[in-house]
């Protein structure tokens, strides 16, 4: 087998990349561009609500300088979770800056998308014949879960990709796809062990952060007969055994098992040894192929619509009280409301905003910062009660009590702002499918 | 025997998501000898960063030494799933200080 080198540009498309970088990773003779573009990581707002994740303009200024290598070197270029969380309408805004780019730069070239939306139905046969595993989330997935799930999909394996890339692709547009598979699906397609294939796309995944100084920049790897090495694209940066196995224990629970659709990779053999200055290379992943192929659901609900206030508070007689003030007017407010039902959740800033009941500090601060958040069926709703409860707060009298004329300094007005609506994830679980690619249905358009 | 906090002795602690459920921590060492001397030590464990936490041991998930990483990784169930309602850390990247003020026997 040849050795076949994927160009992964950055972390996430539309963060950034250099374009000195970029050049010298062109140069050195990728067979592919691939990169993945989304994630549950920023939270469910972006499944649930369809809105991108990064901006129009900066997708489009990034594809654009991808799409245009890619032709210029007769290679295809391949998006994964398209949007932020790789949902229809993120798959179909994407390919529209991807037709526009194919007008704006003059470029002729097959423009392949993949749905990974799943009907709502199909989920339900799911869990009615018991083919549906928790994964984290701790409960069962339910038919009332899955009635309430505004938006649902789930991520591919590379086989998707591999067959857009059959059907003659230069450009693959693909929705949620495990993001190990959106780097290991050319190599794979093109014969590579798919062990180390996958491997190398849990690294290369992230872009250059395997590499140091680690950021949002061009990494490459290339997969050999019985390893894989790994090159940051910038002669500013260096791959190190360091840096590569550190990067190997990032944002995932077991450092030796990696699960994807279809497969378990076993990590426990692996060794990194480096080679010259800015390269290492990877050996000794193994896979085993699952009994049953499961693909990973992920869903969001909505909640709700949320309104927010920001307040500081400077005295100290009122940070003393703070406590019981909060249990108070939460109390209040959910009475005041009533029967409606309101969730009020207080971040204090230099108490526990951050950790909430994992804080084990308690010291007094000298100032604190409040967000009051409310979340209610409708916007209104919201609204009313998180200016019920800033206007209590403010005027609050409580034991002590130096300075009468209020308790919060809002930095702005109106004090309360409204954030719309607020999803949740409410399915994030494993379905078992037929085949790796029913779920997936590629389209193909000549541009 | 003194005592040091982990921060004195790691190289980086790192906590982040992994997966919408979960909070995995990173602790790696500059060197092996470093390593695997705080290891040796036993300070940091499921109970230790239960403790540090204020949670039982069943909500820690997973405790890992990584000998080729000179690492070792510790993974716990996040009290409510990321993004939902009172969560105040979406990435789960700020929830290392307890655990890198842990104390570690230590001349």
């Amino acid at each position: 087998m040849a050795a076949i080198t994927v160009l992964t540009p950055t972390g996430t498309l539309g963060y950034g990349f250099g374009d000195e970088a970029l050049a010298r990773g062109m140069a050195l003779g990728p067979a592919v561009i691939a990169v993945d573009a989304g994630s549950t990581d920023p939270g469910p707002h972006y499944l649930g609500s369809g809105k991108p994740l990064v901006s129009d303009v900066s997708i489009k200024r990034e594809l654009t300088a991808l799409i245009r290598a890619g032709r210029h070197a007769g290679i295809p270029v391949i998006v994964g979770s398209v949007g932020g969380a790789g949902s229809g309408v993120q798959v179909e805004r994407t390919a529209q800056l991807v037709r526009e780019i194919a007008r704006e730069q003059n470029l002729n070239f097959k423009l392949a998308t993949i749905r990974s939306d799943i009907p709502i139905e199909r989920a339900k046969r799911a869990v009615a014949a018991g083919e549906i595993v928790d994964f984290e989330a701790g409960s069962p997935l339910t038919e009332k879960l899955l009635d309430e799930t505004v938006t649902l999909v789930a991520q591919m394996g590379h086989e998707p990709i591999c067959a857009a890339l059959d059907g003659g692709a230069d450009v693959v547009i693909a929705g949620r796809a495990c993001d190990d598979s959106v780097i290991a699906a050319f190599p794979i397609w093109r014969g590579a062990d798919p062990a180390l294939a996958i491997h190398m796309g849990k690294i290369l995944e992230c872009g250059a952060f395997s590499a140091e100084p680690f950021a949002m920049d061009v990494m490459l790897g290339t997969v050999h007969e019985d390893s894989f090495l790994l090159e940051p694209g910038s002669t500013a940066r260096r791959a190190s055994v360091k840096s590569v196995a550190a990067h190997s224990l990032y944002e995932r629970e077991n450092p030796f098992k990696q699960s994807g659709p279809g497969h378990e990779i076993d990590l426990s053999g692996c060794s990194f040894e480096q080679v010259g200055e800015r390269q290492v290379r990877v050996r000794g992943a193994r896979l085993t192929e699952t009994a049953d192929y499961y693909v990973k659901l992920e869903g969001a609900r909505l909640a709700g619509y949320r309104s927010i206030a920001i307040a500081g508070i400077r005295c100290p007689t009122t940070i003393r009280a703070l406590d019981a003030i909060l249990d108070d007017v939460r109390r209040k407010a959910l009475d005041y409301f009533a029967p409606a039902s309101l969730s009020v959740v207080f971040h204090v800033y230099g108490g526990n905003g951050v950790m909430k009941e994992l804080e084990p500090e308690t010291a007094l601060q000298r100032e604190i910062g409040l967000v009051i958040e409310v979340t209610a069926a409708d916007q209104e709703l919201a609204h009313a009660a998180c200016h019920q409860i800033s206007g209590a707060m403010l005027h609050y009298h409580y034991p002590g009590i130096i300075n009468t004329s209020g308790n919060l300094a809002f930095p702005y007005s109106p004090s309360d702002l409204d954030l719309g609506p607020v999803y949740e994830f409410s399915a994030y679980h494993l379905m078992k499918v037929d085949t790796p690619t029913e779920l997936f249905p590629v389209r193909y358009e000549d541009l | 025997m003194n005592t040091r906090p982990l921060k004195d002795l790691a190289d980086i602690v790192r906590s982040k998501n992994a997966g919408p459920y979960r909070i995995t921590f990173d602790i790696l060492f500059k060197d092996k000898a470093r390593y695997e001397a705080v290891r040796a030590t036993g300070a940091i464990s499921a109970e230790s960063v239960a403790k540090a936490y204020g949670i039982g041991v069943s909500q820690v998930s997973s405790f890992f030494e990584i000998d080729m990483a000179n690492a070792i990784k510790i993974t716990i169930k996040r009290p409510r799933a990321q993004g939902s309602s009172g969560d105040g850390d979406m990435y789960g990247c700020q929830h290392h200080v307890p655990l890198m003020l842990i104390d570690v026997p230590m001349e």
